[in-house]
């Protein structure tokens, strides 16, 4: 039997571990903001599938809301295989076709580029999602994963938007390790992971890099500070290692509060510094 | 007349970026020379931005860094004070100020004082200093240089001119805040700086350098305000707020001599006695000698006892003994 992915040595981990932590997390998140329901947006890709497991074996799929929000040039596999989890964990879902409201807005302006409408896509799902939390009562999950995180590959106040995000410090590869231990569909951990911003996108023709060598490269470089000639001497590519320390340096800002300029004696997330939950501060 | 050309290099470093800002302590440099400057100062991790967090590791150096000793060979008949992060031999990384002399690296001050507390997070990133000593300069007067958060605590200055400092220069990366219209200058750091500065020229009779960078840093304005203090506690120059410039301002030294012999403070001063009541404190803080000012139910180490602090306000309480 062929394993269903490749996984570099380096970031193997103990998904057992990673369940017992994550579960507590989630249910530690919920608590202290006095909510009982999560939900997340579940597009079909293997990121949302392992967050809607997770919280499902965190908190029972009874309190997790699904929502999927397709546009019209959506792949209607990932469509299907969002129907997939949702009849695996039986789960409640809604279908909210974003194409109106997207199409909408750039009906003055075709030639739009699918940057533009990328990002607006990932923005109106963010605006549907937080909609939706007020209708079932529950904090949004985010589904964002920390190679995508380190390498910008995100959008501001888009996919990126969450109350807590349970496996944002997990590599795309470690996702998909997690992802056969919850016993995600195969064809979901198999598939080649893409934004669906147009038909045929994959993540890695984008970005011209494997998921195992961007991996490896973040591991070493980020978590194990090795220096650019250590890990060219690791075996990695000198063009690519440069070409990734931009993209990480340059989305700095999208992982970060945006700064208040300080003015007065005491600033927010400068020297007004409270945990987000505080006694006092649970919904009411 | 002892005259002295000072150059206070009132900058905006870019954060990280140490090579650029290299480049901009030599263009200074030599705009300084060109003034007729006999000293130039740089504010506090003037080659590196302060709010450097991780970066911090990226941009040290070692004393023995060629892109130091190329700074110090600008300096021929010239005194120049720059700052960065040091790396030592064992890896600890300390926010230092160098003085630079006719190609020479003369003296390092490793920061002593690393506030961690509101907006300040520098106990986290870096080690702190553990020597204070004046130094003699090319300049013929003795230099005495600390960095910032150093001229917070009071025995720095003080220590610093009995060891043979007659100008003190503070390096500084300091925030902006407390926006208050009541405070003497509009900026109640500001208002703090110049009050401290004036004191301690007063007190060791000594002239005092205040070097502050501007720009901005993630949420932080550094506001600049740099001065120069004569030895009566007279303010010689004030540069403008958040504004970026080489402000050159003429001293004579001279006003040392005749503040010190008019006003001989330095020449009263009991450093035997400090070390003697200082000794007996750190004794009774480490509870290894009996503290007569104590309050009787004090513990060990503690000057207050415990109890009610509206009926009994914190201090020494009546009625003991």
């Amino acid at each position: 039997m062929t394993a269903l992915f490749e996984l570099p040595d380096e970031l193997a981990i103990d998904t057992t571990i990673a369940r017992t932590v994550i579960g507590e997390f989630i249910r530690g998140q919920l608590r202290q903001a006095g909510f009982e329901n999560a939900l997340i947006g579940l597009s079909g890709g293997i990121d949302s599938a392992v967050v809607a497991f997770l919280v499902a074996e965190a908190i029972g799929a009874e309190r997790l809301l699904t929502v999927l929000m397709p546009y019209r040039t959506s792949s209607p596999a990932s469509r299907s295989d969002a129907e997939t989890v949702v009849a695996r964990l039986g789960c409640a879902s809604e279908l909210v076709d974003i194409s109106p409201m997207v199409d909408a807005y750039f009906g003055t302006d075709p030639d739009a580029s699918s940057v533009r409408r990328g990002n607006f896509m990932a923005r109106q799902r963010m605006a549907v999602l937080y909609d939706r939390s007020v209708t079932w009562g529950g904090l949004v999950v985010g589904t964002g994963n920390k190679t995508e995180s380190l390498i910008g590959y995100t959008t501001l106040f888009g996919d990126s938007a969450c109350a807590f995000n349970p496996i944002g410090d997990l590599y795309k590869s470690q996702v998909r390790q997690l992802a056969e231990a919850l016993g995600v569909p195969e064809a979901i951990i198999r598939k080649a992971p893409s934004a669906d911003l147009w038909p045929g996108q994959t993540d890695e023709a984008e970005a011209d890099m494997s998921y195992p060598v961007l991996d490896r490269l973040l591991f070493w470089r980020v978590d194990k500070r090795r220096s650019v000639d250590e890990v060219v001497a690791l075996g990695f590519d000198r063009a690519l290692v440069e070409r990734v320390d931009r993209m990480i340096a340059g989305s700095e800002f999208k992982r970060q509060v945006p700064p208040i300029a300080k003015l007065g004696p005491r600033t927010a997330g400068v020297d007004y510094l409270y945990p987000r939950r505080r006694p006092g501060s649970a919904r009411g | 007349m002892q005259a002295l050309k000072i150059a206070l290099a009132q900058i905006a470093p870019r954060l990280g970026l140490f090579d650029e800002n290299l480049a901009r302590h030599h263009e200074i440099i030599k705009e300084a020379r060109d003034k007729g400057a006999g000293l130039v100062v740089f504010p506090e991790l003037g080659l590196t931005g302060y709010l450097l967090q991780d970066l911090a590791a990226d941009v040290a150096i070692r004393v023995d860094d060629p892109r130091l000793a190329g700074l110090a060979d600008a300096t021929k008949d010239l005194s120049v004070i720059v700052s960065f992060v040091e790396e030592s031999g064992d890896h600890r990384l300390f926010i230092a100020a160098a003085l630079l002399e006719d190609g020479r690296i003369v003296h390092v001050h490793r920061k002593l004082f690393l506030p961690t507390y509101g907006l300040f997070d520098e106990r986290r990133f870096f080690a702190a200093g553990d020597l204070l000593r004046a130094v003699p300069s090319r300049l013929g007067a003795g230099i005495g240089l600390a960095v910032c958060e150093d001229f917070w605590h009071l025995a720095v200055p003080q220590v610093l001119a009995l060891d043979g400092a007659q100008i003190l220069i503070n390096v500084s990366s300091s925030p902006g805040r407390d926006l208050a219209a009541t405070n003497e200058v509009g900026l109640g750091t500001a208002t703090s700086w110049r009050l401290l500065m004036r004191t301690y020229a007063q007190l060791t009779t000594s002239f005092a350098v205040f070097c502050n960078r501007v720009g901005v840093d993630e949420s932080i304005s550094f506001w600049g305000g740099s001065e120069v203090i004569a030895p009566s506690g007279e303010t010689i120059f004030s540069a403008p707020f958040f504004e970026e410039g080489l402000f050159t301002v003429d001293i004579n030294l001279a006003d040392i001599r005749r503040e010190r012999v008019g006003l001989p403070l330095l020449r009263d001063e009991r450093p035997e006695l400090h070390v003697r009541e200082l000794r007996r404190i750190v004794a009774e803080r480490a509870g290894l000698a009996h503290d007569s000012t104590a309050d009787d139910l004090a513990e060990p180490g503690l000057d207050v006892a415990p109890g009610d602090p509206v009926a009994n306000p914190i201090g020494f309480r009546s009625g003991r003994r």
